[in-house]
């Protein structure tokens, strides 16, 4: 019954999970985590990550894919038992793993390879157990796993979108536990049934009721028979914008009450999340309307922090240069110095397109933390020591540097790019932008200045740039030109692929998610970057368009796709014609 | 007063080749010249040195007197000559009234500050090229126009493409219209429909038209003129009965031996 075909996924799967516990393992991963209890002291985000792989594997096995033609979906007894097998493959592997790496002789440690490969590592693989026993465990643990998630994908539809809520939900109650601790708290309310005073993580009722409420209100809102988002356009369209209003007016309130909520250290966070969203909306404008592809994005930031930090530091900032303007009076003049920046990047790039622009721009990155480290520029910048006494902006007494005050900076700064920015999509300057990334040269050859438009976007880009790297400036209240490089450039690009090129919601989630958590989980920190490169991947291969994907950009990645529907659908004709030959209208 | 359109001497070379030869050409204002000619015989290339897609290695190109060679092709659009492609070139993923609009941005002025405070003029000129985008979408009757206006590009049916593509042209409100093998791959229905659709641009809109095109139906129903090239050089000129019958033409055809026979 089972086939052949069917076997040799299981096992490719299986091995593929087991390298990914392995490799998990090696890197650190595991061990770091496990100091993270998400439900009571039992489960920790460490052993979570070792049980996860084999579900995941399980999960994907068993989807329905089209194979010769027919999509193919296993019968659920298959489903349990393929992703069992093919979880069991993967906990073997890791187990095998632990054995070999025991058994090897001291000169051959894995150790003296993998540092982070320590003994508590081994009493985590093997939940404080022998070695035996441990291998055995995780090879059954793998197995239950893979088998849950093969039953979980061949699920009703019904069934499987409340447990997947759920259990999202839970995780990240579990995972941001500090958030919302601290939050609960601060708004009077009892954390003790939630969050386990003794382990941080949630309680086991806490861990229940975080995955059945979620799960239930799904269930009750599928027992209708649609989703929220059906539900939404089934509205008619005058009844959707008060729901739309309510919707971006709940966002708001929100926004504006969160510092209060979640206090001075998440704040700091916060507000560091909307450094990097307002340069995601800068880029976003270069990347995703012009779709011009930046890789030197970092530049206007630079020149916006260093602008800024000239203009108003006070005499000692290893400066030669002392104006001591505020920031406020500052700011018309960095975002004017960054708009003719961007010009001037522009300017030489406008017959570059695709790959020759990326690299060129990359460049100019580079250029401009070279320049902010050269000794030339010493005297105004300040070399490798980068300037500091860079005062706070104030207003009315408030200080801006206050975690809390300066999220409402960022906030409103953030809030004026997105509106900008909306705008402009929805205008003659957005349609051209739009025209020129469909084809350039025909969008040139129908009125529309192609020079004009990318250098518009350069500077436009830049700007929001610059607002961005006022703020970073006189956040910490000092500079330092190892601040400007290419991971900078990198982490923008990344937030607006995440989130989706070309829309605003996107870059504000795409900033949450790769600036705020791992500003909120301290853990995640040193692992930043290979989370980096996995979502990225996952992102390009599942999900292109980004997690909330503009339109207009998600049927340019599946034209392709959608054209071949067209076809297959009968794409409709124009009405026959019924003049002839004969009666020419001459 | 002086031809609508003036090209003297004009020669452009690809390496070695030259793509158009010395040619000279005039359009009155009001013509409907048809541009013939074998593959390769340097029609495209016309058109493109027209537009400023290329510049031209010699000689000049006059628009309304005014010599427009060296200017972007933004530029030329401006100033009244607009274009459609040989091979259908939208903006796919735009809707089919948004290509129109793209149509009509040479003609308006709002900027990065009017567009994002939506100023008074700003709007006005928005609900302008609106109207216009659609009035230049309806000159295909209902093909183009209705629900089809919030259709994408590229779901539209071939032919609807190639109407597409003019009247984007159209939208650009030209004085000059050059129209690069209008009627390729449409079914004959479909070619005789815009034969008589491009005689009423001339009638309704008062535009001058410069066509290549294959389909000698096509040439024979709209010409007043009809001008032949071959290797970049003019082998021929005149109306149509004149260029048909022309033995040059028949040879750059058909080869010297048909000719004679």
């Amino acid at each position: 019954m089972i086939d052949r075909t069917f076997a040799r996924r299981v096992l490719r799967f299986g091995l593929l999970g087991g390298v990914t516990v392995v490799y998990l393992a090696l890197v650190g991963m595991v061990e770091t985590f496990n100091s993270i209890n998400l439900i009571g002291g039992a489960v920790t985000l460490g052993r979570l990550l070792l049980v996860l792989p084999p579900f995941l594997v399980g999960y994907v096995l068993v989807r329905p894919r089209v194979q010769a033609g027919a999509t193919v979906t296993p019968s659920p007894v298959a489903a349990v038992l393929g992703g069992a097998a093919a979880g069991l493959a993967a906990g073997v592997l890791t187990g095998a793993g632990i054995l070999i790496a025991n058994a090897l002789p001291e000169q051959l440690s894995a150790r003296n390879v993998f540092v982070a490969v320590t003994p508590s590592l081994l009493s985590v693989l093997t939940f404080g157990h022998s070695i035996g026993i441990g291998a055995a465990l995780l090879a059954v643990l793998g197995a239950v796993a893979g088998g849950l998630g093969g039953g979980l994908g061949v699920v009703a539809w019904r069934v499987r979108r409340p447990v997947v809520l759920g259990l999202t939900v839970a995780l990240l109650l579990a995972m941001l536990q500090d958030v919302f601790r601290v939050s609960l708290t601060q708004l009077g309310l009892a954390t003790g049934w939630l969050y386990s005073p003794r382990f941080g993580g949630l309680t086991y009722l806490g861990a229940l009721v975080a995955f059945a409420v979620p799960a239930a209100a799904s269930a009750y809102w599928l027992s209708e028979g649609r989703t929220v988002r059906e539900r939404f356009q089934g509205i008619p369209k005058e009844g959707q914008k008060p729901v739309r209003v309510m919707i971006i007016a709940a966002i708001a309130i929100l926004l504006l009450v969160l510092p209060y909520l979640l206090g001075s250290f998440l704040s700091a966070v916060l507000g560091r999340v909307g450094l990097f969203v307002l340069m995601g909306l800068g880029l976003n404008i270069v990347v995703g309307y012009a779709g011009l592809l930046d890789l030197g994005y970092v530049a206007f930031f630079a020149v916006g922090a260093y602008t800024t930090g000239v203009l108003t530091a006070a005499a000692n900032s290893g400066s030669s240069i002392h104006i001591g303007m505020g920031f406020f009076e500052a700011l018309p003049i960095v975002i004017v110095i960054a708009a003719l920046t961007g010009l001037l990047i522009g300017g030489p790039v406008l017959r570059l397109r695709g790959d020759y622009l990326a690299i060129v721009t990359l460049g100019f990155g580079e250029i401009a933390r070279v320049l902010a480290t050269s000794d030339w520029l010493k005297p105004a910048l300040g070399g490798a020591q980068g300037l500091i006494a860079i005062p706070a902006p104030s207003f009315f007494g408030i200080d801006f540097r206050d975690p809390q005050p300066f999220y409402y900076l960022a906030l409103g700064f953030c809030a004026l790019a997105a509106f900008v920015s909306y705008r402009l999509a929805n205008s003659r300057v957005g349609r051209a932008w739009v025209a020129m990334r469909e084809d350039e040269q025909i969008a040139e050859a129908m009125g529309i200045s192609t020079v004009r438009y990318k250098l518009l976007a350069f500077a436009a880009g830049a700007a929001v740039g610059s607002m961005s790297g006022a703020l970073f400036a006189v956040q910490i209240g000092s500079l330092a030109p190892t601040s400007f490089n290419l991971l900078v450039s990198i982490q923008a690009l990344a937030i607006i692929i995440l989130g989706g090129m070309g829309s605003i919601p996107g870059v504000i989630v795409g900033g949450l998610f790769l600036v705020g958590i791992p500003g909120f989980l301290t853990e995640f920190e040193q692992y930043q970057l290979l989370i980096y490169g996995a979502v990225l991947i996952a992102i390009m291969l599942y999900r292109p368009e980004g997690l909330i994907p503009n339109v207009r950009r998600t049927r340019e990645l599946h034209e392709e796709e959608v054209l071949q529907d067209a076809w297959s659908e009968g794409v409709p004709q124009g009405e026959p014609s019924t003049i002839s030959w004969e009666e020419t209208p001459r | 007063m002086s031809a609508l359109l003036e090209a003297g001497g004009v020669t452009k070379r690809f390496g070695g080749l030259a793509a158009l030869d010395g040619l000279d050409l005039q359009v009155e204002r009001g013509e409907i010249v048809s541009v013939i000619g074998p593959n390769g015989a340097g029609k495209t290339t016309l058109f493109n040195t027209i537009t400023g897609l290329y510049a031209p290695d010699a000689g000049d190109v006059r628009f309304e007197g005014q010599s427009i060679v060296g200017l972007k092709p933004s530029q030329i659009t401006r100033l009244g000559i607009s274009r459609t492609f040989q091979t259908v070139h939208l903006f796919s993923n735009m809707t089919v009234l948004e290509n129109a609009m793209v149509g009509q941005h040479c003609r308006g002025r709002a900027g990065l500050f009017s567009s994002v405070l939506h100023l008074p003029g700003q709007r006005k000129e928005e609900q302008r090229v609106r109207e216009r985008a659609a009035e230049a979408l309806s000159f295909f009757g209902t093909r183009l126009s209705g629900y089809r206006q919030d259709q994408l590009a590229f779901v539209l049916s071939y032919a609807n493409r190639r109407r597409l593509e003019i009247s984007r042209a159209l939208a650009t409100e030209p004085k000059l219209l050059l129209l690069d093998e209008p009627t390729a791959g449409m079914n004959p229905t479909e070619t005789l429909e815009l034969t008589g659709q491009i005689w009423r641009l001339r009638k309704d809109r008062g535009l001058t038209i410069l066509v290549i095109e294959h389909d000698m139906r096509v040439v024979k129903g709209v010409s007043d003129r009809v001008v032949a090239l071959d290797y970049g050089k003019k082998i021929a000129e005149g109306t149509y009965e004149e260029v048909a019958h022309n033995e040059r033409v028949i040879e750059a055809y058909l080869g010297r031996k048909a000719a004679a026979g």
